[in-house]
């Protein structure tokens, strides 16, 4: 008779189960996916660190949910680089099934994956890859709120024309899409301008040592300014070996180097005294006194005892801004693809968003300019 | 002319550091006959190893750099010692040589993880007190940490020389190295001498890192930056010969900064593998022509 009893109980849970399975199943239902592809190993690795950081922060402050959604992020390490990011874009969008992926940092990786998202048509939100082939001509899917290389390359070009009284210059830059496309605009600016290309020397990510570019450098004769555009390691070898060389502010000589949205803040304090004098585009303003960004700022703080960079801000509006998507009424891919598309008054901690018919950001007042002081702090440069 | 004589002192520097990386390869493979992909790894541990003591002592002032150097020599050592006995050696018992070259694949890609879960993915700022400091004479100039390269290179390869030339240890390694069998009979403890090589070998790649981590951009990858050179320079040289790596290592150095000068930056690989494989098909045996009894 117990056992019966028992059967039956039995019986019934498992029934009540059946029943009220599909309920949570339903709220789970209500949750915006976001895969986050990121390089998360490899030299572009303090991308993907940095990036987490503002990820997990903007999580935090939509915890609650957003017009009834929560959000819910899975991590891939897309490596900075095309093959194993594809793989990783592979996996997300088989086995996770995101509504929208963020990422990827690198122009090369994020090239190698706009395919993958027009296919399976999730949209993308890039924040922090720069090649013009990303926007241009223009993919449905794929979304950018950074500057461009050829917003990024007009506007320092003319600067350094303008203002630093700049008129010859050295490219020094690395083998990729991004670093190719940013020096030839650079290239093409400037010399429209009339200043004079001395040297265009690019190299591979596997070059250590920079003395032999350093003192190749030097032969060329009187530099004004010299863009530069690597990953912050190698960043760091390059300045010190300009420096060493006494081409640059740094290490006595005449020279200023100039980069664009590639650096963290923090470089100066890393590469010391050899970046005296160094300007480049950073994409978030510490300084600026909205109170999002205070907010942002403080919170960040808070939570991770550091200062925030522009990558952890980038990170952090490319949550927001999917968060804002949301609460206009986005629910899914399609419905967040068409929302972004639409998107033209967003203000977020890097600046604002209004994107375009190619979905890129048109605004340029992302673009920040800072200069490394003697003590290796920064000023901000209003010149925009 | 200035520069010339420039890019010939850089070339010069870049070869020593690369003689550096590549000793501890030669060396493993002159006597094993194996090549150990985890030897990158164990000059990046290295690197990080003398970073964190100069830190530890100095709060990152640059003080306690020659401490570094050694704890990197010593941590290096134990590493490698630890490596054989626990992975490399019961493989080798196995009498399988595919197994030990796949298990120094696999030991490379779990330091690399360890490393990276440990130190994080930023880049350090690794500044010997000598970085900065700039040797000057005519219209060339050399750091004083590159100049410490050229001289610590020069050293070890002496001190190595020495080692296998005139004491008892080095030539019973030389031994094993000729014949394992014969040198078992005449009463020398094969395995301890291979227990010994990678000692040794892992001993001067962790050297090696405190040498170049104020040049390499210092990250858990650093050493990988620099393997793939090393071993196209074992390869020039003459796998396993010693003679061979130097004067590989000083070649590709001077090529690579000639070809900076004159050629680009970007042509630095087309140039160099170029060279490799023109070595392969040519002269197979490298610079120095490989002969087993001469190797080590």
């Amino acid at each position: 008779m117990t056992q019966v009893r028992f059967c039956r109980f039995a019986a019934s849970a498992i029934a009540a189960l059946l029943v009220f399975a599909p309920l949570p199943a339903r709220a789970q239902d209500k949750i915006i996916k976001i895969g986050a592809l990121l390089p998360m190993s490899g030299p572009g690795s303090y991308f993907g660190a940095q990036d987490r950081q503002g990820i997990e922060l903007a999580l935090d402050e939509i915890k609650s949910g957003v017009a009834g959604y929560k959000f819910d992020v899975r991590y891939e390490d897309s490596s900075c680089a095309p093959l194993p990011a594809t793989q990783a874009a592979k996996r997300l969008l088989d086995q996770y099934k995101p509504d929208v992926v963020i990422g990827e940092e690198c122009s090369d990786a994020t090239l190698a994956i706009m395919p993958l998202m027009e296919q399976a048509k999730v949209p993308l939100l890039n924040a922090g890859s720069s090649s013009i082939r990303i926007t241009e001509p223009g993919n449905p899917w794929t979304f950018r709120i950074m500057p461009n290389e050829v917003m990024q390359g007009v506007d320092i070009a003319t600067h350094a024309f303008q203002r630093l009284d700049a008129r010859a210059a050295v490219l020094l830059y690395e083998n990729t899409n991004a670093g190719i496309g940013n020096a030839k605009v650079f290239n093409e600016t400037f010399t429209k301008l009339g200043g004079r290309i001395l040297a265009d020397i690019g190299f591979g990510r596997d070059i250590n040592d920079f003395t032999a570019i350093a003192t190749r450098v030097a032969a060329v004769g009187k530099i004004d300014v010299i863009p530069t555009y690597t990953l912050e390691g190698q960043g760091l070898k390059i300045t010190q070996a300009l420096a060493l060389a006494g081409i640059t502010k740094g290490g006595g000589g005449q020279a200023i180097q100039l980069g664009t949205i590639w650096l963290p803040f923090g470089f100066e304090q890393k590469a010391g005294k050899a970046a005296l004098g160094y300007i480049r585009i950073v994409q978030f303003d510490p300084t600026d006194p909205r109170a999002r960004v205070r907010r942002f700022i403080d919170t960040f703080k808070a939570k991770y005892k550091q200062d925030p960079t522009h990558l952890h801000a980038h990170a952090y509006d490319q949550i927001a801004l999917i968060a804002d998507t949301v609460n206009r009424g986005a629910r899914d891919a399609q419905s967040i693809r068409d929302t972004l598309a639409a998107t033209r008054t967003f203000s977020g901690v890097t600046g604002s968003v209004a994107f375009d018919r190619t979905n890129q950001n048109e605004k340029t007042d992302t673009i920040h300019y800072m200069e490394t002081l003697p003590d290796l702090s920064w000023r901000a440069l209003k010149w925009n | 002319m200035t520069v010339i004589l420039q890019q010939g002192v850089n070339g010069v520097v870049l070869g020593s550091l690369y003689v550096l990386v590549a000793l501890g390869l030669t060396l493993v493979y002159g006597v094993l006959v194996q090549i150990n992909f985890a030897h990158a790894d164990i000059v990046t541990l290295g690197a990080f190893s003398a970073y964190f003591l100069m830190h530890g002592l100095s709060g990152g002032a640059g003080g306690g750099y020659a401490a570094g150097i050694v704890v990197a020599l010593v941590v290096g050592g134990v590493l490698g010692w630890v490596m054989n006995a626990a992975v490399f050696a019961p493989l080798r018992g196995r009498r399988s040589e595919l197994l030990p070259l796949i298990a120094t694949i696999g030991v490379s890609v779990t330091l690399e993880n360890a490393m990276l879960a440990l130190f994080g993915p930023i880049p350090y700022a690794f500044d010997s007190p000598f970085s900065g400091d700039v040797i000057r004479f005519g219209g060339t100039y050399i750091t004083v940490q590159s100049a410490l390269i050229i001289a610590v290179s020069v050293m070890t390869i002496g001190l190595l020389y020495a080692f296998l030339r005139f004491t008892f240890l080095g030539k019973a390694l030389r031994a094993v190295a000729q014949n394992r069998d014969a040198a078992a009979l005449m009463g020398i403890d094969p395995d301890r001498q291979v227990m010994l090589t990678f000692v040794i070998a892992s001993a001067l790649a962790g050297m090696a890192g405190a040498m170049l981590g104020p040049v390499l951009v210092l990250t858990p990858f650093a050493g990988t930056s620099v393997i793939v050179k090393a071993f196209a320079i074992v390869i020039i040289g003459g796998f396993g010969n010693i003679d061979g790596t130097i004067l590989a290592g000083l070649l590709v150095g001077l090529i690579e900064s000639y070809t900076t000068q004159y050629l680009g930056p970007g042509m630095i690989d087309i140039v160099v593998f170029a060279l490799l494989l023109t070595m392969l098909a040519v002269r197979p045996t490298g610079l120095i022509a490989e002969k087993r009894e001469e190797n080590v």
